[in-house]
């Protein structure tokens, strides 16, 4: 599907939020994780991230000729393959894609498009600060102080997917293993915050 | 001595101390990074001015403390002085504007072999953006 819209004009461009560049390099080139039609680029310290909303992967946006934001940050999986996971089919968002790039239909009303975007949650961006500060000092060796300030990250946010399971690497865990399963567990009983089709 | 500010996905090494637990830049370190700029009126950007009477623990000896300028901007700020380093959230407001406006904010992030790409790169195209991870 995406080297068709790309043929008709889309530009498709994926950023990973991983603190690892090793695992994203991989995961783009070896495991072709993106199609190949993406341009691939990094947002390590989540500023992209904070500055769009987004709290957890994979998620879309959808940005016009004139870098208006159409279609507001979503959860967009590729595939129906964890369908039973996510709780919703890809499908419908990749036909109203198709519409959009082929016809210009828009997704949804501006006023739809300004009140499915969360307020600026300043609790939440001292998270990312903290995490921003943690990853900032583990890359230069200071371990002990960085993982200090993760901690605090990890408390100010706690259904933030891109804090909670984005650190498990850095903190020596499997973010596909037992203390991933916790965290899910910890935010479906919460109610699956910040998770919409 | 210098410490470590990041803002605006930029880190910077800039003049500066810490001092009792603060960590303190210089005033033209703090415009450079931030664009407040410090007057005679206070921190001012444009034509906005928080007035020195606000600032309270802000300034210190001419200087910035960080944690008081983010207070007094409504900026969150996470540091450590231990390793002389701050760091600044967006600010709120400013955010909020770029949602009411409808505007995509502007980027330009490394790909994979580190060359910078730009938002504005594309312009005149739909754009699909695409936040993906290893995890």
């Amino acid at each position: 599907m995406f080297e068709e819209l790309a043929a008709d004009g889309l530009a498709l461009i994926a950023i990973s939020l991983d603190e690892d560049l090793d695992a994203a390099r991989f995961c783009a080139r070896e495991e072709t994780t993106v199609p190949l039609t993406f341009t691939v680029l990094i947002d390590r310290d989540h500023q992209w991230a904070e500055r769009y909303g987004v709290v957890n992967v994979p998620t879309t946006i959808w940005v016009d000729e004139r870098d208006r934001v159409v279609r507001p940050p979503a959860i967009a999986p590729g595939d129906d393959k964890f369908i039973d996971f996510v709780g919703f089919s890809a499908e419908p968002h990749h036909a109203a894609l198709r519409e959009w790039v082929r016809h210009g239909t828009l997704p949804m009303a501006d006023d739809e498009v300004q009140a499915r975007r969360a307020a600026p949650d300043p609790r939440l961006q001292l998270a990312r600060a903290e995490r921003r500060l943690a990853m900032h000092l583990i890359r230069n060796g200071d371990s002990e102080l960085g993982h200090a300030h993760l901690g605090e990250a990890l408390a100010l946010a706690p259904d933030d997917w891109t804090i909670q399971r984005g650190s498990l690497p850095v903190r020596g865990k499997d973010p596909f293993g037992q203390d991933f399963f916790d965290f899910y567990e910890r935010w479906q009983a919460a109610g699956r915050p910040g998770y919409e089709p | 001595m210098t410490v470590t500010l990041v803002v605006d996905g930029f880190t910077r090494e800039v003049e500066g101390e810490v001092r009792d637990g603060s960590v303190l830049v210089s005033a033209p370190a703090w415009h450079t990074a931030t664009g407040w700029q410090l007057k005679p009126e206070g921190l001012c950007r444009g034509d906005v001015c928080v007035p020195r009477s606000v600032l309270g623990d802000a300034l210190v000896d001419g200087m910035v403390d960080v944690v008081g300028a983010g207070l007094a901007l409504r900026r969150p700020v996470a540091f450590e002085p231990a390793a002389a380093i701050a760091v600044l959230a967006d600010a709120p407001e400013d955010l909020a504007a770029a949602i009411a406006e409808g505007t995509a904010p502007a980027f330009t992030l490394p790909d994979l072999d580190g060359k910078p790409v730009s938002l504005a790169d594309f312009a005149g195209k739909k754009k699909l953006l695409f936040a993906w991870s290893s995890w």
